[in-house]
């Protein structure tokens, strides 16, 4: 019965069949031809781009690359992005796991008010918060270093915990993952069956335990969706960055290229190759884990 | 038994308390400190200990609600949500629809390159974007390329109409009111169009046709310039396309993905039944969808509300605040010259109750459309 139904027919025969064609080349040539342009572009010299913007280069001028990784101080953004990136959804990710379980399998009244203020979160983005945020953590720092300054730790200037260093950035990070992360946990978590951890109770297991021996391993997939859903994210966040940190060797990526652009804004040549350098990892990234990506975005990203 | 009560009560708090607090001091928190700061005259420094700073009421809303930078910012945030609410669902909608109905093939290689604009940081598109608006962008250099192969075949029309037995130009009024009529607009800037063509084809064309070709081009064909877009009304439509650009991909992905999650069963007995695909369309797949759909249309409105960087980096918000949207708005009222925190934290406000306006809504269309199955 199902070999015949299986396969799905067209619907508007061959002129809407051409015409489907038509739109899905139409919208594909839209959304590569812009990125084919730019990594064209960054192999010309500055002079042959403002006489030739869309043709292919004469000379390819792989100097570029070079140039701007060493101007833009591309190094010390790599590693500042790995960092802020691998740290902030990692933490995330297990706090999240950590908050759903109990929510879903710990009964307490407290839980119900607590999700629903965490939830709020989701459609709340951190970015709304960014000026409150800014004055918060300068304030914080302020204060505090004042108190420092008076118990002769160290002077009030030289102490940043929460603005212009890592841990701030990672904080904010994590504070902005933890809604959705909270939310997908618990409702994954909600479909292990309770049977396995009131067994592990009887057992003499401690809540802990249960959580590292039971939970975490079988929450494998939920896991993966916040990594490929959350890895992209975080890696090009810019609006909280931009006001968390001032100093160079704290910059991220996005914002570098940012202040890049600004600073070199007639250097073609070496802008698209910074441009290039920004847009790579996240393709790559792409392009390794696309089917697990597609997926996820199916899964994960919003659900009823 | 009072002891295991006791370690579950235990373990409840080492689980939630760690999310919990770095969710007040990244959320709860800011919007607390910043509903305090709306209704204050703080004007930076040290809050505690530095210059005073006292409550003063609602001033700073009521300067907000009669500035026309603030409706201006809010009409572009209401831009953008329309753009992503009926272009990017529709679209991604439609896209999602002819892959999975297989009227076109290679799902996977389609899915696979309209995704790749949502993964590129929002930074570099609109920097990027930037640069193919801008006056002397790419965009302007092809339209202007086409203008030019365009006049020239009209100019050489023209001229090869006023050539003599031996292959020379007749210059004569006929001929000059033939190239003014080209483009009447471009040749009435040269002044007296008569008399200038006239001593211009007298003098410096003498010979070579092609030379005259290229030159009368140059003078009669219209410089295109896209710094039009610098315009109000106009100067949004860059930043709606990209919007557009950016996120199509994704909700391609996002219907598709559960469109492939309805029983293909359902869709066969259809259409064994002799069901059009209209009725499919709507019966079936907008029906399961409708979950999605709703979903989508949250983010959608809450990313749309709260969007900064892609018009941060595409053009700060200019040129005159007229692209500016809130978080821009916000932004330069606390980071720009004098800051003024009370009324960026009283805009901050305002996108937090726009925010919350739009989940009461959304909570109330959920109960109605599951109070209806």
């Amino acid at each position: 019965m199902s070999t015949k139904s299986n396969k799905i027919t067209g619907f508007w025969g061959n002129f809407g069949r051409t015409f489907a064609y038509i739109i899905m080349i139409l919208f594909a040539f839209m959304a590569i031809a812009p990125v084919i342009w730019l990594i064209i572009n960054s192999f010309k010299s500055t002079i042959e781009f403002q006489t030739d913007m869309v043709g292919m280069p004469n000379n390819w001028v792989v100097s570029n690359y070079a140039g701007a990784w060493k101007i833009g101080h591309f190094s010390i953004l790599f590693v500042n992005s790995i960092i802020y990136t691998l740290f902030s959804v990692g933490i995330a990710t297990i706090l999240s796991l950590m908050t759903g379980f109990a929510f879903a399998k710990i009964k307490s009244k407290a839980t119900k008010p607590i999700y629903s203020l965490l939830i709020l979160g989701i459609l709340l983005t951190t970015q709304t918060l960014m000026v409150p945020i800014f004055i918060q953590v300068s304030q914080l720092d302020m204060g505090l270093g004042q108190l420092f300054e008076t118990l002769r730790i160290c002077r009030a200037s030289d102490f940043h915990l929460f603005y212009n260093s890592r841990f701030g950035v990672i904080l904010v990070y994590i504070g902005s993952i933890l809604p959705i992360g909270i939310y997908l946990s618990y409702e994954y978590i909600k479909g292990i069956p309770t049977e396995m951890v009131e067994a592990s109770r009887i057992d003499g297991a401690t809540y802990n335990l249960i959580f590292f021996k039971i939970i975490l391993p079988m929450s494998k997939p939920i896991m993966i969706t916040l990594f490929l859903l959350k890895i992209p994210q975080i890696w090009n966040e810019f609006a909280l960055i931009n006001i968390m940190v001032s100093k160079l060797n704290l910059q991220s990526l996005p914002l570098g290229i940012y202040k890049f652009s600004g600073t070199f804004a007639t250097d073609y040549g070496k802008q698209f190759s910074a441009l290039v350098i920004g847009l790579f990892p996240m393709l790559l990234f792409y392009v390794i884990f696309r089917k697990q990506i597609t997926e996820s975005i199916g899964e994960g990203a919003v659900k009823g | 038994m009072l002891n295991k009560e006791k370690e579950e009560k235990k373990a409840y708090r080492r689980f939630v308390i760690p999310s919990l607090v770095i969710f007040i001091f990244v959320m709860a928190f800011p919007i607390i400190l910043s509903f305090i700061l709306s209704l204050s005259n703080f004007s930076g420094g040290k809050m505690f200990g530095g210059s005073r700073w006292k409550i003063t009421g609602l001033q700073n809303y009521s300067y907000l609600f009669s500035d026309s930078y603030f409706w201006n910012a809010l009409l572009n945030n209401i831009y953008l949500v329309l753009i992503s609410v009926f272009g990017q669902l529709p679209l991604g909608m439609i896209l999602a629809y002819l892959i999975y109905r297989k009227t076109v093939k290679g799902g996977e290689f389609w899915q696979g390159i309209l995704y790749v604009p949502s993964v590129i940081s929002v930074i570099v598109i609109g920097i990027m974007w930037n640069l193919i608006f801008s006056p002397y962008g790419p965009v302007s250099q092809i339209i202007n390329n086409i203008n030019t192969t365009a006049f020239t075949k009209e100019v050489m029309a023209v001229l090869n109409g006023h050539l003599d037995f031996n292959g020379a130009l007749v210059v004569n009024s006929s001929l000059i009111k033939d190239l003014v009529n080209i483009n009447a607009q471009a040749a009435s800037l040269l002044g007296d169009p008569v008399s200038v063509l006239t001593t211009f084809l007298k003098t410096s064309a003498t010979g070579d046709l092609e030379e005259t070709t290229r030159l009368l081009t140059n003078l009669l064909c219209p410089k295109w310039s896209a710094s039009f877009l610098n315009e109000k009304g106009v100067a949004m439509l860059p930043i709606l396309f990209v919007t557009l650009w950016c996120w199509t991909g994704m909700y391609l992905i996002l219907f598709l993905a559960n469109m492939q999650k309805i029983d293909p069963q359902t869709l066969d007995s259809a259409q064994i039944d002799g069901a059009k695909e209209s009725t499919i369309l709507r019966h079936i797949i907008l029906p399961e969808l409708s979950g999605v759909i709703l979903n989508s249309a949250i983010l959608c409105i809450a990313g749309s509300l709260s969007t900064f960087d892609l018009i941060y980096a595409m053009t700060g918000g200019g040129p005159a605040r007229i692209t500016q949207v809130l978080s821009i708005y916000m932004y330069e009222k606390a980071f720009t010259g004098t800051p003024n925190y009370p009324l960026s934290n009283a805009i901050s406000i305002m996108m937090v109750v726009f925010s919350l306006v739009l989940i009461g809504i959304t909570k109330a269309v959920q109960k109605r459309l599951e109070g209806d199955r």
